[in-house]
């Protein structure tokens, strides 16, 4: 994007679920607002604002971020995908499938951003036990404590498809969702 | 018409009716609503504890881009005192006056166009304070105590006298740090005037309350106010009070004639939504060496804000918790310069919990009697304070099937007997008895031409469920599909409900969509009370019953309609009913009402030389009566535990020397997070409970109780240390 010093405004195209999205924006505005209050998306949450939660987690270029801790300006040409984009046809992913079988969630808050991660790691293939996926998911808070489900869901779907990964230090750590 | 409690204990393990709304993104939070014209708000708040405001300046934020206003007390408007609710009396109003009462405290709101322009504009805002020293601490010898603040310390027996016979004299205190809810979701409002009404999304665990308390305030019939709040991103209490900032962000749209959202930040939560007080304990026991417990004096200390109320009842449990001939009550409430506390899950009994049941494993190694055997020797066969039976009581099954799915039988008595390199192991367990609550409740079902059923409360989903079990229960009641079952929450124009809190909501609304369910039926059947036509024609609510969506003769299936054809014949689009709970327990009851009863059983690991604690195994044993739902009902006691993990070994709100909060983030306020926590192993107990129909009793919350201890109860069979001071942080260990 281009960020104007005197008008404070920043300009440019971000593919957010795989639309191009033209934007006219305070320089202030982070991802997370941008998507919130910009783009109508609230699926993904605010829960901290300082990159503490995980609620806001999105994928950027195939890589989980805390969407509070990047600036809707660092985003120029790149590649958002967010919660509303797990389901595809009207058919839900297999991880929210398992969340939901699991009840791996209870006021949902934090789901959006648990499932995000957890897309993530499993294309990382770092699901390989249950210990491996709660040091990895541990960036993720939920309040209500279904971390137990929550972990029972993501590994439920790494056995069933096969990308639970051997945790060894070959695994990929950069793989899109 | 058969009775719902069909004596099984488990309902089905239901998918959650939300799930699909949840894992997509959709379910609207209070945040997540918006409107055109729409203006933001953002919270300046007092950088010191105590003191007066000496000056004001808001010039740079007036003229700052956006700003549309800023509030202080020299420009708000009188507003009348919120209401007195069965939890306390509202929150101070903290723009009333120049006075300032706690670090934190707001002392002004900036509104402007966008969300980015408040908040830069609210940095904008210059006080300057006369300073006073704060109050702070819960033993504080300037704090102004309250003795018996809520009327509910009891006594019963010479407890003196017993105490001084015993052979055993135990006497220890304990102490509980302050502790922050901290749900995920950031508090928000968002409030829109239209002809002379407001509508408010606000996360409130309570709409009923939050349209009452912004009525009163705004001097408005309760009619002209309209609190929605169908989804909430969790609240563990903290949502069972209308704060000041919800006040502040009504106002503000009143005053700008715009819709207004105002989103707390999260180091704001820490300071304007309650937090789980600081409090001190003395416990006094007496025993006979082969482990009868005679008698029982509890003394706790809790604190309060300045000028504000808070119930923290933490002795309540004690006098019903054990068989003890003997039991005397003080509560003590201590005011300071601190945001005002609030309920925080399990407010009173988690912290009179960990000190009681500290206490019991203290006494077990004190006589050389195995910890579960001394809470054996001791269970209340019968409710202690009455003599009367309890309407159930599985704590013996929750001990026996607890116990055996943990392995505790294989436990060495012995401290430090346990070990894995430089981990020493150690095994611990808590019993519960927690308090029944209950308040009225009303509800109102339907059921249209399609035979489908619409259930409608204005009690909130925090997480719970309930939104699932309702339609669950809905539909057994009306021999429904549960996906024929919509279910409507969260909305204060709908039947008045309580709040979600104090483990009642569903007792309370389980009761009223039963009643609601039967007046229906009855409805159908007056119908056709004179309908040639129907086959069940003058028939009553005692001979049907319903199943596949008809209503037949209980003695014959084969004779019946269903819903839809009764509706059609009649020319009906619909028919509804209305059902009420009242859950209090009449005048002359010959059973005590239990709460649900637990026993839960930690193992930790504890390193030798760092003092780092583990919690490797946890295990919970619950009689919650009737589980309307087997999964919603297990991720409630999971949840719980997890809290209790953080309670035991991690949550601390730390209070620096000038009153401010030293560590109010996520990243420094520890909660667990997913490698804090290992598989939790739940089980079901018991049977549906006596006094209410459904034979449900409320489980958000036991799980809490016996967690802290049991885990205290571990560190100290693992290391000989006993830690009477929460959390149990490294520092206590080395």
């Amino acid at each position: 994007m281009a960020t104007s010093s005197t008008t404070g405004r920043t300009t440019g195209e971000v593919r957010v679920n795989g639309e191009a999205r033209r934007l006219d924006l305070d320089s202030r505005v982070t991802l997370l607002d941008m998507l919130r209050d910009h783009l109508g998306l609230t699926g993904t949450k605010k829960g901290c604002d300082q990159g503490a939660c995980g609620a806001c987690t999105v994928h950027l270029d195939g890589r989980p971020v805390v969407s509070c801790l990047v600036l809707a300006a660092q985003c120029d040409g790149r590649e958002v995908r967010t919660v509303e984009s797990l389901a595809r046809d009207g058919r839900l992913h297999p991880l929210q499938e398992a969340f939901i079988r699991h009840d791996g969630f209870q006021c949902g808050f934090c789901t959006p951003g648990q499932l995000m991660s957890a897309a993530a790691l499993l294309a990382q293939r770092r699901a390989s036990s249950a210990d491996e996926v709660r040091e990895a998911m541990s960036g993720n808070l939920c309040r209500c404590g279904a971390y137990p489900n929550i972990v029972a869901a993501i590994r439920d779907v790494a056995e069933q498809n096969g990308t639970a990964g051997d945790g060894g230090p070959g695994a990929a750590r950069n793989g899109a969702a | 018409m058969t009775a719902v409690s069909s004596g099984k204990l488990l309902g089905e393990p239901v998918d959650r009716i939300d799930g699909h709304l949840k894992v997509t993104g959709g379910a609207p939070y209070p945040s997540d609503f918006s409107y055109p014209d729409m203006a933001h708000a953002a919270l300046v708040q007092s950088t010191v504890a105590a003191g007066t405001i000496r000056s004001l300046d808001t010039a740079g934020a007036l003229v700052a881009p956006g700003v549309l206003t800023v509030i202080t007390h020299e420009n708000a408007p009188a507003l009348a005192e919120g209401p007195m609710t069965n939890i306390g009396p509202s929150p101070r109003f903290p723009l009333a006056d120049n006075r300032i009462l706690h670090h934190g405290q707001h002392v002004a709101v900036v509104v402007a166009e966008t969300p980015e322009q408040a908040r830069d504009a609210a940095r904008l805002v210059r006080v300057e304070y006369d300073e006073a020293a704060p109050v702070l601490g819960v033993g504080n010898p300037d704090a102004p105590v309250l003795t018996d603040p809520y009327g509910m310390e009891s006594s019963r027996g010479d407890v003196e006298a017993a105490l001084a016979a015993s052979d055993v004299q135990y006497d220890e205190t304990f102490h509980m740090a302050p502790e922050t809810n901290n749900p995920l979701g950031l508090f928000a409002t968002v409030a829109r005037w239209e002809d002379g009404r407001v509508t408010v999304h606000d996360s409130s665990q309570w709409p009923a309350m939050a349209r009452q308390s912004i009525a009163t305030v705004f001097g408005l019939p309760e009619s002209a106010v309209r609190v929605l709040v169908p989804y909430l991103g969790g609240g563990f209490g903290a949502g069972l009070r209308t704060w000041p900032h919800a006040i502040l962000a009504v106002l503000a749209a009143r005053m700008l004639e715009r819709p207004v959202k105002l989103v707390l930040t999260r180091p704001q939560m820490f300071t304007s939504v309650g937090h789980r007080p600081e409090s001190v304990q003395r416990l006094r026991i007496g025993a006979t060496t082969d482990g009868r417990l005679l008698a029982v004096d509890h003394e706790a200390t809790a604190t309060r804000g300045a000028e504000e109320m808070n119930i923290e009842p933490i002795t309540m449990g004690t006098p019903d918790a054990y068989a003890w001939p003997s039991a005397a009550t003080h509560d003590r409430l201590a005011a300071l310069n601190i945001p005002n506390p609030g309920a925080m899950r399990a407010p009173g009994h988690a912290e009179g919990g960990f000190a009681l049941e500290s206490a019991l494993d203290e006494i077990s190694y004190r006589i050389g009697m195995d910890p579960l055997e001394l809470r054996l020797r001791n269970h209340a066969e019968v409710h202690p304070s009455t003599g009367l039976p309890w309407s159930s009581n599985a704590l013996r099954d929750c001990y026996r099937v607890g116990a055996e799915r943990f392995g505790w039988s294989a436990r060495p008595a012995e401290p430090r007997s346990l070990r894995d390199g430089a981990w020493l192991v150690g095994q611990g367990m808590a019993g519960v008895t927690f308090s029944r609550w209950a308040a009225v409740c009303r509800a109102q079902v339907s059921v249209g031409r399609d035979g489908a059923a619409l259930v409608r409360c204005a009690g909130t989903d925090i997480g719970t469920g309930t939104y699932t079990i309702t339609a669950q229960l809905a539909a057994e009641l009306l021999g429904l599909d549960v996906e024929q079952v919509r279910v409507e929450l969260g909305d204060s124009d709908l039947p008045l409900a309580p709040q979600s809190g104090g483990s009642g909501l569903a007792l309370a609304l389980s009761g009223a969509v039963e009643d609601a369910a039967r007046n229906l039926l009855r409805a159908f059947l007056d119908t056709v009370r004179d309908d040639d036509s129907s086959p069940l024609r003058g028939r009553s609510l005692d001979e049907v019953a319903v199943t596949g969506g008809r209503i037949h003769l209980a003695n014959d299936p084969s004779a019946g309609e269903d819903y839809a054809a009764i509706l059609d014949r009649h020319g009906l689009r619909e028919l509804v009913a209305d059902g009420e709970k009242d859950p209090s327990p009449p005048e002359g009851l010959s059973m005590a009402p239990a709460g649900a009863f637990a026993a839960q059983f930690a193992e930790v690991r504890v390193h030798e030389e760092l003092g780092i604690v583990r919690v490797s195994r946890l295990a919970s044993a619950v009689d919650a009566g009737r589980v309307l739902n087997e999964k919603t009902a297990r991720s409630q006691v999971i949840g719980a535990m997890v809290l209790g993990i953080g309670m035991a070994l991690l949550e601390e709100t730390s209070f620096d020397a000038g009153g401010r909060i030293a560590n109010a983030t996520l990243g420094d306020y520890l909660i667990p997070a997913h490698a804090d926590v290992p598989d939790l192993d739940v089980a079901f107990v018991g049977g549906p409970d006596a006094f209410n129909a459904v034979g449900v009793k409320g489980l958000g919350e036991v799980g809490v109780v016996g967690v802290p201890a049991a885990i205290a109860n571990a560190v100290h069979h693992a290391t000989g240390r006993r830690i009477r001071s929460l959390p149990i942080t490294l520092d206590k260990l080395l």
